[in-house]
């Protein structure tokens, strides 16, 4: 067990340093021309002039040749230095810290909420007898997957906000203002959790030792909540990883609608700035994310599955 | 006294006053929640020229003197009195006395002039508060309390300039920071409020100055505002500005559009309008950029606009074409609306006659080349987008394709530096005819690259003629022979629309139609 | 699609007296698809949805004779009704026209975005399935690299560097969804190969070239066309998603997502900018999530 993390975490490192790489060559070495970018960017006031863009490009050293700028980056990533944000002049580091708690509470609403909601209509769906209800509801992701959530939000804000003005439009302002975006973001991945559980669901209460408990006399919400919940969240929880990421991607597009302050927001602005450090930035720590949330999934499942620890650890991502 | 003969001439338009002036006993305390569409990305009032941050930063300073909206009368702030030389070149200002900024320091002449002295270096964002001081020779300290300032040549509109935001008056301490660190760490000044947090592209919160004793002779309260804090909130999305105030999330909104004043109206919200002074909206091109340099063109393109139109779809109830290269509210302004009439037929031959043909996508070629230009445009006001589309759609009759670049608010100043543009979207708001000067002359920072012509002479002799029918006679040369070359392309004047929720008071127009929130308060 | 109509026209012809066999096989056929269509009205729906999106993009006038660009500034902010299906917009464009002439746009943008991943991840598959040992271990591990990134992130970065623009943004989609299809072409060709006819074509001698060509590759493809249709869904939201931010078209081309983020600037004065669009584009993404599941299960367990 003890060899099997040493080597999930070498792996995970190495997944962060070619996340790393990609963007690198992604933002550093396609056409789009940084400097001219910062030069024409933020808080760097000074006019756009021949002799400005050179000694910019000196002092980022895109003179050197790509090689050396990669290992000169790379070093200083490896110390958590990804440059200063062009647009306003931060450190990327600290951008994102302050940015990162507002998106947080959102992305543990959202995720809170998908979990309840899927979770619950998976589990509705599988016990109801009644065939048109099951029908109902197992229709109703696949219609959660499809709906832009940009829309979705939109449409919540002109129906709570605007017309009903039960809750507010915009902000950050506290767990009221935190309803309407983890709603919305909660819809999609909500969506996906059911599907993922309900189809296990259905698979463990075909299981044999279902039926057994069956046999023995035990009764039907027993049986559902106690028995094949139980065996059936496990497989859900492989997929934790690809929500957590889906929740951070989405978070980009709710922030924006709702003006929220977060992650998502600094993202979008820092595309739209070619605020290349920072978007850099957030792609690695998109990445870190992912890595570490499967990290923790794949240690503790063995914990809780003793079969697969019993067959010594399995491949790292769930397909 | 020479000013006052000059900013008589401002007749004010729509609006004026403020909102809900008299309406019950003003209540001390409270927060102002008030939703802008953009963020200059700088909060140094001396460096900022978009109205959205105006609306923030211009609390946090006082001014020499102050405008009267109503009448353009230039009267008492920081200055108690002054006067002027017969020639138009010395200014001597006495200060009031116990002035001090919000981190302790007093108000003394020398603190003025580190002011002064620093403008010419401010660098691109400073355009606005450098042409104030052009031909700036020096300050002289008398006392600690009056001074001299010195020019080269005659600088009438001086003394107007000493009442905008641009030359508000910063604390030494600040004056010593470099341009970028003003605008990224704020000033000190000796405002009624001071900035409390800065969050770009967010939220800007400014809180109340304990113990501001020394308003404008404008202001109807003495001492300190009756608000305790100011939240200036970002909101890019009118849709969602027009929401928050109709659901009491915001308290105030900028930039109101015509699409929402029905819904506004309806839900109890004060409209407060007022039209802007200065350079109206329009196109302005880089005219050394091909195929603007071609005269004729620009003509053409200038014919096309129907001004009526976009002023009536897109823009505030009241707002009106532009008549001249001036709104009809600044000094000096004459009427060449003859010129600036919607004719495609005369646009087209124009066209033909200067070699243009028709393309097979109904767009005009010539040598191969394509009739398309790119304006590039900022999301300064909400206006913006759909004004552009429209004009986009009427140019394209005349066979001109209009491309449109969206930039954000923060690069604008820098796209000016560099040229890099066909055509700019935008306006100048200032209720003195010198703003010409220092938006079209070839000598100063001419970000419109202008060619050296006769008009620079015009504009130089406006700024250094003492005699006011004289100066306002060639203020009226100067805006004829601009709009005849269409050196700038005149599209619609500026109305300042503002949605105020119904219990809060006492919101002022300044002469530049930018607000004064010191005696807001809120029932 | 065609298979359908295919039965149909035969269920309309009498059966030749020639050839009472073949008819006989062919109407059984016939009727087990009708039936398969019948039992399921969505996928009917799904199917007419589909086609009139594709009708949209390529002959627009089918469906609407009006200017999207240009509009009656009079007529600005129309409630829908008769006159204006989905309304009218700031300008006094008609909105309906409007999506019509974007589904061309958007759908444009959604075909090079799959088309994109499934070639570059096609072909990655392949090789990585194909040629084995260290280049599949190489491949695969930048395959996990990318599936790190979450794919948003990966396109935004991508927007970053390239710039704005349909075209640019499509591609950013696409790249973004090459490690999915490099992973199920892998995974498939892995199966395939180990095949019994494909040992045979082996031990006969065949060129290698010609054992993919003819033997892994046609038995590989269908998951991963499969993938494709399924990925067309996804692919028109993330598309969406990033002119809905910003970065698509600039105006007045009337992709979806502009439309919607236009529409939100008159939120609380023209809800129908916003809802008609986003319910459009609900709309196809359902459609299409619905045909790849009956090509992906049931179709094959008719």
């Amino acid at each position: 067990m003890r060899r099997y993390a040493a080597l999930r975490l070498a792996q995970a490192a190495g997944v962060l340093w070619a996340a790393y790489t990609v963007s690198f060559l992604v933002l550093d070495l396609l056409p789009g021309d940084p400097v001219s970018a910062m030069a024409g960017a933020g808080a760097d006031q000074a006019g756009v002039d021949p002799a400005q863009i050179a000694r910019l490009r000196s002092e980022y050293g895109f003179d050197d040749p790509i090689p050396v700028q990669y290992v000169h980056y790379l070093g200083r990533a490896l110390r958590g230095d990804f440059g200063d944000s062009v647009a306003g002049g931060r450190p990327v580091t600290s951008v994102i810290g302050d940015a990162l708690p507002s998106t947080l509470q959102l992305v543990a609403a959202g995720m809170a909420l998908a979990v309840l909601f899927g979770g619950g209509l998976a589990l509705a769906a599988t016990y109801t007898a009644r065939r048109w209800l099951r029908q109902l509801l197992l229709s109703l992701p696949p219609l959660g997957v499809s709906v832009p959530t940009f829309w979705a939000g939109l449409m919540l804000v002109e129906i709570f906000s605007f017309r009903a003005r039960l809750l507010p439009a915009f902000g950050n302002g506290g767990l009221r203002g935190l309803i309407l975006p983890a709603v919305t973001l909660a819809i999609p991945t909500g969506a996906i959790v059911a599907q993922v559980l309900a189809k296990s669901l259905l698979t463990a209460l075909d299981e044999p030792y279902i039926q057994t408990a069956r046999a023995k006399g035990a009764g039907r919400p027993r049986i559902h909540l106690r028995h094949a919940l139980r065996n059936a969240s496990l497989p859900a929880l492989t997929v934790v990883g690809v929500l957590v990421g889906q929740l951070m991607a989405n978070s980009v597009v709710i922030e924006t609608v709702f003006s929220r302050n977060g992650l998502g927001r600094v993202t979008a602005g820092a595309v739209a700035a070619q605020d290349i450090p920072l978007v850099q930035g957030v792609v690695v720590f998109g990445a870190l994310v992912f890595v570490l949330v499967n990290l923790i999934v794949d240690l503790v499942y063995p914990l809780l599955d003793p079969r697969i620890a019993a067959a010594g650890g399995r491949r790292w991502r769930p397909a | 006294m020479l000013a006052a003969g000059l900013t008589a001439l401002t007749a004010c338009g729509s609006g004026g006053g403020g909102s809900g002036a008299g309406a019950g006993t003003p209540r001390t305390g409270g927060t102002l929640t008030f939703a802008v569409g953009s963020d200059a990305g700088c909060t140094d009032p001396q460096q900022v020229g978009s109205n959205d941050t105006i609306y923030s930063v211009r609390q946090l300073v006082d001014s020499l003197t102050d405008q009267d909206p109503s009448t353009g009368k230039i009267v008492p702030w920081l200055a108690q009195s002054w006067t002027i030389s017969r020639d138009a070149r010395t200014f001597t200002f006495h200060l009031r006395p116990g002035v001090t900024f919000s981190d302790g320091s007093a108000l003394t002449s020398e603190v003025v002039k580190a002011n002064f002295d620093a403008v010419p270096k401010l660098g691109p964002l400073g355009l606005l508060a450098e042409g104030y001081l052009s031909g700036y020779q020096g300050t002289d300290v008398v006392d600690d309390l009056t001074f001299k300032v010195r020019f080269k040549q005659p600088n009438a509109q001086f003394l107007q300039a000493t009442a905008t935001h641009s030359l508000g008056i910063e604390a030494a301490a600040s004056v010593r920071k470099t341009p970028q660190q003003r605008c990224a760490e704020g000033i000190v000044g000796s405002g009624p409020f001071t900035l409390q947090k800065y969050v770009p592209s967010q939220s800007i919160t400014l809180a109340a100055r304990k113990g501001y004793a020394w308003g404008s002779s404008l202001w109807k309260k003495q001492g300190a505002a009756y608000l305790d804090r100011l939240v200036f909130k970002i909101l890019p999305e009118s849709g969602v500005r027009t929401g928050g105030l109709q659901s009491g999330q915001v308290d105030a909104i900028g930039s109101v559009g015509r699409a929402d004043e029905s819904a506004l109206k309806s839900s109890g919200v004060q409209l407060l309008a007022r039209a802007n002074p200065g350079v109206v909206f329009g196109l302005s091109p880089n005219n050394t950029r091909s195929p603007l340099t071609d005269e004729k063109v620009r003509q053409a393109i200038a014919l096309g606009i129907d001004r009526q139109q976009i002023a009536q779809t897109v823009f505030p109830t009241g707002t009106q074409p532009a008549t001249s290269v001036l709104a009809h509210t600044t000094p000096g302004y004459v009427n060449v609306g003859a010129a600036l009439s919607h004719d495609p037929a005369r646009a087209k031959s124009l066209l033909q006659s200067d070699g243009w043909t028709p393309g097979g996508d109904g767009v005009l070629q010539k040598g191969g080349k394509k009739l398309s230009i790119t304006a590039t445009w900022a999301p300064v006001a909400a206006t913006n987008k759909p004004a552009l589309e429209l004009l986009q759609q009427q140019l394209k009759t005349i066979g001109v394709q209009l491309a449109l670049k969206e930039q954000p608010v923060a690069q604008l100043a820098q796209l000016q530096t560099s040229g890099n543009f066909d055509l700019l979207f935008g306006n100048v708001t200032r209720a003195d005819p010198d703003i010409l000067r220092s938006s079209f002359s070839s000598k100063l920072a001419n970000p419109y690259r202008l060619p050296a012509t006769g008009l620079d002479g015009l504009l130089d002799g406006q700024a250094a003629e003492p005699d006011q029918a004289k100066r306002l006679d060639l203020v009226a040369q100067a805006q004829r022979q601009i709009v005849q070359h269409a050196y700038t392309i005149p599209v619609v004047e500026l109305q300042t629309e503002l949605g105020v929720a119904k219990k809060v008071h006492g919101v002022l127009f300044d002469a530049s139609s930018r607000i004064q929130l010191h005696d807001a308060w809120i029932g | 699609m065609s298979s359908t109509l295919d039965a149909l026209g035969v269920l309309d012809a009498a059966p030749e007296p020639g050839a009472p066999e073949r008819a006989v096989r062919r109407r059984a056929g016939a009727g087990r698809t009708v039936r398969f269509f019948l039992r399921r009205p969505g996928l009917v729906l799904s199917v007419l949805v589909i086609a009139a999106v594709v009708l949209a993009s390529f002959w627009p006038g089918l469906f609407t004779s009006r200017d999207p660009l240009t509009g009656v500034p009079a007529q600005a902010f129309r409630a829908p009704g008769a006159a204006h299906w989905f309304g009218t917009d700031e300008l006094g464009r008609d909105v309906y026209a409007r999506v019509v002439h974007g589904a061309a746009l958007s759908l444009k943008a959604t075909l090079i975005a799959v088309a994109v991943s499934f070639a570059a991840g096609g072909l990655l598959g392949l090789l990585a399935g194909f040629a084995g040992r260290w280049i599949d271990d190489v491949l695969m591990r930048f395959v996990d690299v990318l599936l790190s990134i979450p794919a948003l992130f990966l396109s935004l970065a991508l927007v970053t560097a390239l710039g704005y623009g349909t075209v640019k943004v499509a591609v950013a989609v696409g790249v973004a969804s090459v490690a999915t299809f490099a992973r199920v072409m892998r995974s498939e060709v892995l199966r395939v190969r180990q095949a019994v006819f494909v040992e045979a074509a082996r031990s006969c001698g065949t060129r290698w070239y010609a054992v993919l060509g003819r033997h892994v590759l046609p038995n590989a493809i269908g998951p991963v066309l499969v993938l494709a249709t399924l990925d067309f869904g996804t692919a028109v939201l993330a598309v969406s998603s990033l002119s809905f931010l910003g970065y698509g078209a600039a105006p007045p081309a009337p992709e979806w997502g502009t439309l919607i983020s236009d529409g939100r600037n008159y939120l609380a004065n023209a809800w129908w900018m916003t809802a008609l669009p986003g319910l459009t584009i609900a709309a196809t993404v359902l459609a299409t999530n619905r045909i790849a599941r009956a090509l992906d299960g049931e179709w094959g367990r008719r």
